[in-house]
Protein backbone atom coordinates (compact mmCIF):
# COMPACT_ATOMS: atom_id res chain seq x y z
CA UNK A 1 0.00 0.00 0.00
CA UNK A 2 1.02 3.33 -0.87
CA UNK A 3 -0.54 6.40 1.50
CA UNK A 4 -2.12 9.42 -0.32
CA UNK A 5 -0.86 12.92 1.26
CA UNK A 6 -4.39 12.67 2.90
CA UNK A 7 -3.72 9.56 4.67
CA UNK A 8 0.21 10.60 5.99
CA UNK A 9 -1.20 13.89 7.29
CA UNK A 10 -4.54 12.14 9.38
CA UNK A 11 -1.50 9.75 10.76
CA UNK A 12 0.50 12.34 11.61
CA UNK A 13 -2.27 14.16 13.35
CA UNK A 14 -3.15 10.74 15.17
CA UNK A 15 -6.52 10.59 13.31
CA UNK A 16 -6.07 6.96 11.86
CA UNK A 17 -7.79 3.72 13.70
CA UNK A 18 -5.43 1.30 14.54
CA UNK A 19 -5.34 -0.91 11.70
CA UNK A 20 -4.82 1.96 9.11
CA UNK A 21 -2.19 3.42 11.11
CA UNK A 22 -0.31 0.11 11.16
CA UNK A 23 -0.48 -0.45 7.70
CA UNK A 24 0.57 3.02 7.19
CA UNK A 25 3.83 2.45 10.23
CA UNK A 26 4.88 -0.20 7.67
CA UNK A 27 4.63 1.87 4.42
CA UNK A 28 6.37 4.30 5.91
CA UNK A 29 9.23 2.02 7.37
CA UNK A 30 9.64 0.98 3.87
CA UNK A 31 9.97 4.78 2.31
CA UNK A 32 11.77 7.29 3.17
CA UNK A 33 10.19 9.49 1.60
CA UNK A 34 6.48 8.88 3.07
CA UNK A 35 8.56 9.42 6.28
CA UNK A 36 9.76 12.72 5.57
CA UNK A 37 6.33 13.65 5.22
CA UNK A 38 4.84 13.14 8.16
CA UNK A 39 7.52 14.69 9.26
CA UNK A 40 7.04 17.86 7.34
CA UNK A 41 2.91 17.44 8.58
CA UNK A 42 4.37 17.28 12.32
CA UNK A 43 6.71 20.58 11.81
CA UNK A 44 3.96 22.41 10.20
CA UNK A 45 1.94 21.77 13.16
CA UNK A 46 3.93 22.68 15.66
CA UNK A 47 5.20 25.85 13.25
CA UNK A 48 1.85 27.42 13.10
CA UNK A 49 1.10 26.36 16.77
CA UNK A 50 4.58 28.70 17.55
CA UNK A 51 3.33 31.56 14.70
CA UNK A 52 -0.05 31.89 16.68
CA UNK A 53 0.68 31.30 20.40
CA UNK A 54 -1.97 31.81 22.84
CA UNK A 55 -1.91 35.46 24.62
CA UNK A 56 -2.34 35.57 28.50
CA UNK A 57 -3.14 39.05 30.10
CA UNK A 58 -5.80 41.47 30.24
CA UNK A 59 -8.06 42.01 27.67
CA UNK A 60 -9.88 45.00 26.71
CA UNK A 61 -12.84 42.65 25.91
CA UNK A 62 -13.18 41.69 29.08
CA UNK A 63 -14.84 45.60 30.34
CA UNK A 64 -17.45 45.17 27.52
CA UNK A 65 -18.16 41.36 28.56
CA UNK A 66 -18.25 42.34 32.46
CA UNK A 67 -20.49 45.38 31.98
CA UNK A 68 -22.80 43.83 29.04
CA UNK A 69 -26.77 43.77 31.19
CA UNK A 70 -28.13 40.24 31.80
CA UNK A 71 -31.06 39.43 30.40
CA UNK A 72 -31.67 36.76 31.79
CA UNK A 73 -30.58 34.31 35.36
CA UNK A 74 -30.33 30.74 35.16
CA UNK A 75 -28.76 28.25 37.37
CA UNK A 76 -25.78 26.77 36.29
CA UNK A 77 -24.09 23.67 37.80
CA UNK A 78 -21.01 24.98 39.68
CA UNK A 79 -18.02 24.90 37.54
CA UNK A 80 -16.11 21.40 38.90
CA UNK A 81 -18.92 19.38 37.47
CA UNK A 82 -19.17 20.77 33.78
CA UNK A 83 -18.10 17.69 31.59
CA UNK A 84 -14.89 19.52 30.16
CA UNK A 85 -13.61 20.04 33.13
CA UNK A 86 -13.90 16.53 34.53
CA UNK A 87 -12.26 15.50 31.00
CA UNK A 88 -9.65 17.77 31.65
CA UNK A 89 -9.05 16.29 35.46
CA UNK A 90 -9.24 13.29 33.92
CA UNK A 91 -6.52 13.86 30.93
CA UNK A 92 -4.30 15.44 33.79
CA UNK A 93 -3.99 12.20 36.05
CA UNK A 94 -3.39 10.13 32.72
CA UNK A 95 -0.11 12.22 32.06
CA UNK A 96 0.91 12.35 35.90
CA UNK A 97 0.57 8.21 35.29
CA UNK A 98 2.87 8.78 32.27
CA UNK A 99 5.56 10.56 33.77
CA UNK A 100 5.93 8.16 36.89
CA UNK A 101 5.69 4.91 35.12
CA UNK A 102 8.68 6.12 32.91
CA UNK A 103 10.58 6.82 35.69
CA UNK A 104 12.82 9.53 36.51
CA UNK A 105 16.19 8.41 37.16
CA UNK A 106 16.43 6.20 34.39
CA UNK A 107 16.43 7.57 30.59
CA UNK A 108 16.07 10.82 29.33
CA UNK A 109 15.98 12.65 32.81
CA UNK A 110 18.38 12.85 35.87
CA UNK A 111 18.46 14.77 39.42
CA UNK A 112 21.83 16.89 39.87
CA UNK A 113 23.06 17.19 43.30
CA UNK A 114 20.61 19.88 44.60
CA UNK A 115 18.07 17.55 43.31
CA UNK A 116 16.24 19.55 40.32
CA UNK A 117 15.92 17.59 37.45
CA UNK A 118 18.14 17.66 34.69
CA UNK A 119 18.24 16.01 30.84
CA UNK A 120 20.49 13.64 30.68
CA UNK A 121 21.37 10.92 27.64
CA UNK A 122 19.77 10.96 24.47
CA UNK A 123 17.08 14.09 25.40
CA UNK A 124 20.62 15.97 26.80
CA UNK A 125 22.27 15.39 23.68
CA UNK A 126 19.31 16.72 21.36
CA UNK A 127 19.48 19.42 23.49
CA UNK A 128 22.89 20.22 22.99
CA UNK A 129 23.08 19.35 19.56
CA UNK A 130 19.87 19.28 17.42
CA UNK A 131 18.39 22.51 15.94
CA UNK A 132 14.81 23.11 16.09
CA UNK A 133 14.68 22.21 11.58
CA UNK A 134 15.99 19.12 12.15
CA UNK A 135 14.39 16.09 12.83
CA UNK A 136 15.15 13.56 15.61
CA UNK A 137 13.40 11.00 17.84
CA UNK A 138 13.30 14.16 20.11
CA UNK A 139 11.94 17.54 18.37
CA UNK A 140 12.78 20.71 19.59
CA UNK A 141 9.93 22.95 19.26
CA UNK A 142 11.09 26.29 19.97
CA UNK A 143 14.73 27.88 21.41
CA UNK A 144 14.15 31.24 23.18
CA UNK A 145 15.95 32.80 25.87
CA UNK A 146 14.43 33.77 29.55
CA UNK A 147 14.58 36.86 31.62
CA UNK A 148 17.72 35.75 32.99
CA UNK A 149 19.41 35.46 29.50
CA UNK A 150 19.93 32.16 29.86
CA UNK A 151 19.06 29.57 26.46
CA UNK A 152 15.73 27.94 27.01
CA UNK A 153 14.11 25.33 24.83
CA UNK A 154 10.66 23.27 24.00
CA UNK A 155 11.33 20.01 23.32
CA UNK A 156 8.97 16.77 22.55
CA UNK A 157 9.88 13.18 23.06
CA UNK A 158 8.34 9.99 23.17
CA UNK A 159 8.65 9.66 26.89
CA UNK A 160 8.42 13.72 28.25
CA UNK A 161 8.09 17.24 26.36
CA UNK A 162 9.61 20.28 27.92
CA UNK A 163 10.88 23.22 28.55
CA UNK A 164 14.94 22.81 29.11
CA UNK A 165 16.90 26.06 30.26
CA UNK A 166 20.52 26.09 30.54
CA UNK A 167 21.88 26.36 34.06
CA UNK A 168 25.83 25.75 35.19
CA UNK A 169 26.39 23.51 32.00
CA UNK A 170 23.35 21.68 32.49
CA UNK A 171 19.95 21.89 30.88
CA UNK A 172 17.69 21.88 34.10
CA UNK A 173 14.07 21.04 32.97
CA UNK A 174 11.95 23.91 33.96
CA UNK A 175 8.65 22.29 32.90
CA UNK A 176 7.79 18.50 31.84
CA UNK A 177 4.58 16.35 30.32
CA UNK A 178 4.02 13.50 28.99
CA UNK A 179 5.51 12.57 26.25
CA UNK A 180 3.69 13.84 22.29
CA UNK A 181 6.01 12.96 20.04
CA UNK A 182 6.46 9.51 18.04
CA UNK A 183 3.32 6.79 18.77
CA UNK A 184 0.17 8.87 19.71
CA UNK A 185 -3.11 7.29 19.81
CA UNK A 186 -4.92 10.34 20.77
CA UNK A 187 -3.98 13.52 18.93
CA UNK A 188 -6.18 15.92 20.95
CA UNK A 189 -4.64 15.50 24.41
CA UNK A 190 -1.02 15.65 22.83
CA UNK A 191 -2.19 18.89 20.82
CA UNK A 192 -2.85 20.52 23.96
CA UNK A 193 -0.01 18.78 25.47
CA UNK A 194 2.87 20.96 22.65
CA UNK A 195 0.46 23.77 23.09
CA UNK A 196 0.59 23.94 27.13
CA UNK A 197 4.37 24.55 26.67
CA UNK A 198 4.16 26.78 24.39
CA UNK A 199 1.79 28.93 26.56
CA UNK A 200 4.33 28.49 29.36
CA UNK A 201 7.07 29.03 26.74
CA UNK A 202 5.49 32.46 25.73
CA UNK A 203 5.78 33.54 29.62
CA UNK A 204 8.94 32.38 30.00
CA UNK A 205 10.92 34.76 26.85
CA UNK A 206 12.44 37.47 27.26
CA UNK A 207 12.23 39.17 23.36
CA UNK A 208 11.67 37.09 20.44
CA UNK A 209 11.89 33.16 19.59
CA UNK A 210 15.26 32.56 18.45
CA UNK A 211 15.66 31.86 14.39
CA UNK A 212 18.03 29.41 12.53
CA UNK A 213 21.06 31.85 12.58
CA UNK A 214 20.75 32.47 16.44
CA UNK A 215 20.07 29.45 17.32
CA UNK A 216 23.08 28.11 15.17
CA UNK A 217 25.19 30.74 16.45
CA UNK A 218 23.93 29.47 20.25
CA UNK A 219 24.85 26.00 20.15
CA UNK A 220 28.27 26.97 18.43
CA UNK A 221 28.47 28.82 22.05
CA UNK A 222 27.89 25.90 23.87
CA UNK A 223 24.61 27.43 24.86
CA UNK A 224 26.24 29.59 27.39
CA UNK A 225 25.02 33.54 26.64
CA UNK A 226 27.94 35.78 25.54
CA UNK A 227 29.71 37.49 28.16
CA UNK A 228 29.66 41.85 28.08
CA UNK B 1 -25.17 35.43 34.82
CA UNK B 2 -21.83 35.38 36.33
CA UNK B 3 -20.57 31.98 35.15
CA UNK B 4 -21.18 33.40 31.18
CA UNK B 5 -19.04 36.47 31.87
CA UNK B 6 -16.47 34.42 33.72
CA UNK B 7 -16.31 31.91 31.22
CA UNK B 8 -16.55 34.06 28.00
CA UNK B 9 -13.71 36.14 29.38
CA UNK B 10 -11.76 32.58 30.30
CA UNK B 11 -12.30 31.86 26.06
CA UNK B 12 -10.92 35.43 25.20
CA UNK B 13 -6.87 34.41 24.86
CA UNK B 14 -8.28 31.59 22.61
CA UNK B 15 -10.88 33.25 20.41
CA UNK B 16 -8.32 36.10 19.84
CA UNK B 17 -5.37 33.42 18.74
CA UNK B 18 -8.31 31.70 16.55
CA UNK B 19 -8.87 35.27 15.23
CA UNK B 20 -5.61 36.24 14.56
CA UNK B 21 -5.46 32.77 12.72
CA UNK B 22 -8.41 33.76 10.30
CA UNK B 23 -7.88 37.26 9.59
CA UNK B 24 -5.61 39.14 7.33
CA UNK B 25 -3.96 41.24 9.51
CA UNK B 26 -4.13 42.14 13.25
CA UNK B 27 -6.62 44.96 13.21
CA UNK B 28 -9.25 42.67 11.35
CA UNK B 29 -8.74 40.28 14.08
CA UNK B 30 -9.24 43.05 16.54
CA UNK B 31 -12.33 43.81 14.94
CA UNK B 32 -13.61 40.46 14.23
CA UNK B 33 -13.01 39.51 17.85
CA UNK B 34 -15.22 42.11 19.13
CA UNK B 35 -17.78 41.92 16.63
CA UNK B 36 -18.06 38.15 17.90
CA UNK B 37 -17.84 38.75 21.00
CA UNK B 38 -21.16 41.53 21.06
CA UNK B 39 -22.85 39.01 19.09
CA UNK B 40 -22.24 36.16 22.02
CA UNK B 41 -23.64 39.10 24.14
CA UNK B 42 -26.55 39.79 22.39
CA UNK B 43 -27.08 35.74 22.15
CA UNK B 44 -26.42 34.75 25.47
CA UNK B 45 -29.99 33.77 26.18
CA UNK B 46 -29.34 30.85 23.01
CA UNK B 47 -26.62 29.42 24.91
CA UNK B 48 -27.54 26.49 27.08
CA UNK B 49 -25.40 26.24 30.34
CA UNK B 50 -23.90 22.97 30.75
CA UNK B 51 -22.89 22.51 27.15
CA UNK B 52 -19.54 23.31 25.73
CA UNK B 53 -18.90 26.94 25.51
CA UNK B 54 -15.71 26.80 23.08
CA UNK B 55 -18.01 25.12 20.62
CA UNK B 56 -20.58 27.97 20.44
CA UNK B 57 -18.11 30.97 20.61
CA UNK B 58 -16.06 29.29 17.82
CA UNK B 59 -19.09 28.95 15.50
CA UNK B 60 -20.17 32.54 15.91
CA UNK B 61 -16.83 33.70 15.60
CA UNK B 62 -16.70 31.85 12.22
CA UNK B 63 -20.11 33.08 11.19
CA UNK B 64 -19.04 36.12 11.61
CA UNK B 65 -16.05 36.42 9.64
CA UNK B 66 -17.94 34.74 6.93
CA UNK B 67 -20.66 37.77 6.84
CA UNK B 68 -17.87 40.04 7.01
CA UNK B 69 -16.19 38.65 4.20
CA UNK B 70 -18.97 38.28 2.37
CA UNK B 71 -19.94 42.05 2.83
CA UNK B 72 -16.27 43.13 1.95
CA UNK B 73 -16.19 41.29 -1.40
CA UNK B 74 -19.86 42.83 -2.23
CA UNK B 75 -18.43 46.05 -1.22
CA UNK B 76 -15.83 45.24 -3.64
CA UNK B 77 -17.93 44.79 -6.68
CA UNK B 78 -20.36 47.81 -6.08
CA UNK B 79 -17.67 50.37 -5.57
CA UNK B 80 -14.53 49.66 -7.97
CA UNK B 81 -12.49 52.60 -7.06
CA UNK B 82 -8.86 52.26 -6.34
CA UNK B 83 -8.77 52.88 -3.03
CA UNK B 84 -11.58 50.02 -2.27
CA UNK B 85 -9.53 47.64 -4.51
CA UNK B 86 -5.82 48.42 -3.09
CA UNK B 87 -7.43 46.73 0.34
CA UNK B 88 -9.74 44.48 -0.96
CA UNK B 89 -7.55 42.35 -3.75
CA UNK B 90 -7.16 38.93 -2.90
CA UNK B 91 -3.55 38.20 -2.16
CA UNK B 92 -2.53 40.51 -4.65
CA UNK B 93 0.92 42.25 -4.32
CA UNK B 94 0.30 45.28 -2.53
CA UNK B 95 -1.94 43.10 0.01
CA UNK B 96 0.96 41.55 0.17
CA UNK B 97 3.24 44.19 0.65
CA UNK B 98 1.47 45.53 3.44
CA UNK B 99 1.95 42.69 5.03
CA UNK B 100 5.15 42.69 5.07
CA UNK B 101 5.43 43.17 9.09
CA UNK B 102 3.13 39.84 10.09
CA UNK B 103 5.84 36.69 10.41
CA UNK B 104 6.18 34.04 7.67
CA UNK B 105 3.69 31.62 8.55
CA UNK B 106 0.71 34.31 9.40
CA UNK B 107 1.62 35.37 5.37
CA UNK B 108 1.40 31.85 4.30
CA UNK B 109 -1.87 31.54 6.12
CA UNK B 110 -3.36 34.44 4.67
CA UNK B 111 -2.74 33.73 0.87
CA UNK B 112 -4.92 30.50 1.81
CA UNK B 113 -8.36 30.56 0.11
CA UNK B 114 -10.89 30.90 3.40
CA UNK B 115 -12.54 27.27 3.15
CA UNK B 116 -9.09 26.12 3.66
CA UNK B 117 -7.71 28.43 6.33
CA UNK B 118 -10.55 27.56 8.65
CA UNK B 119 -10.23 24.22 8.27
CA UNK B 120 -6.30 24.70 8.88
CA UNK B 121 -7.22 27.08 11.88
CA UNK B 122 -8.99 25.11 13.66
CA UNK B 123 -7.33 21.76 13.72
CA UNK B 124 -3.69 23.02 13.75
CA UNK B 125 -3.95 26.48 15.48
CA UNK B 126 -6.71 25.62 17.63
CA UNK B 127 -5.87 21.65 17.95
CA UNK B 128 -9.55 20.05 17.14
CA UNK B 129 -10.17 16.67 16.11
CA UNK B 130 -11.01 16.45 12.59
CA UNK B 131 -14.92 15.19 13.65
CA UNK B 132 -15.30 18.23 16.17
CA UNK B 133 -13.80 20.74 13.29
CA UNK B 134 -16.37 19.23 10.58
CA UNK B 135 -19.22 19.48 12.80
CA UNK B 136 -18.77 22.90 14.18
CA UNK B 137 -18.32 23.48 10.11
CA UNK B 138 -21.06 21.14 9.52
CA UNK B 139 -19.32 19.38 6.59
CA UNK B 140 -18.45 15.76 6.00
CA UNK B 141 -15.50 14.40 7.22
CA UNK B 142 -14.16 13.40 3.90
CA UNK B 143 -14.75 17.41 2.78
CA UNK B 144 -12.99 18.90 6.35
CA UNK B 145 -10.02 16.66 5.65
CA UNK B 146 -9.28 17.51 1.59
CA UNK B 147 -9.51 20.65 2.43
CA UNK B 148 -7.14 20.38 5.59
CA UNK B 149 -4.63 18.63 3.29
CA UNK B 150 -4.53 20.73 0.80
CA UNK B 151 -4.03 24.19 3.06
CA UNK B 152 -1.35 22.25 4.42
CA UNK B 153 0.04 21.41 0.99
CA UNK B 154 0.15 25.09 0.28
CA UNK B 155 1.24 26.01 3.61
CA UNK B 156 4.22 23.38 3.29
CA UNK B 157 4.76 24.69 -0.49
CA UNK B 158 5.34 28.13 0.45
CA UNK B 159 7.48 27.57 4.21
CA UNK B 160 9.30 25.34 2.64
CA UNK B 161 9.54 21.52 3.73
CA UNK B 162 12.71 21.85 5.67
CA UNK B 163 12.17 25.34 7.31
Amino acid sequence: MTPDDEMLMAFADGELDALTAKRVERAIAENPELAARVEAHRRLRSELAAAFPLVAGPDPLEAVIRSAPAPLVRRRPPIWRQPWLQAAAMAACLAIGVMVGTGWQSGPIATDRSGALVASGTLARALDNQLASEAGETRIVVSFRNSQGSYCRVFAGTATDGIACRADGQWRLVRTGAGSAATRSDYRQAGSADMAMLEAAQGMMAGDRLDAAQEASARRDGWEPERR
Amino acid sequence: MAGFDDELVGLLPRLRRFARALARDAADADDLCQAAVEKALGARDQWQPGTRMDSWMYRIMRNTWIDRTRARSRAAQTFVHEDAGLAIGDAGDRAIEARVELGRVERAMAQLPDEQREAVALVLVEGMAYKEAAELLDLPMGTLTSRLVRGRQALLAVLGEAA
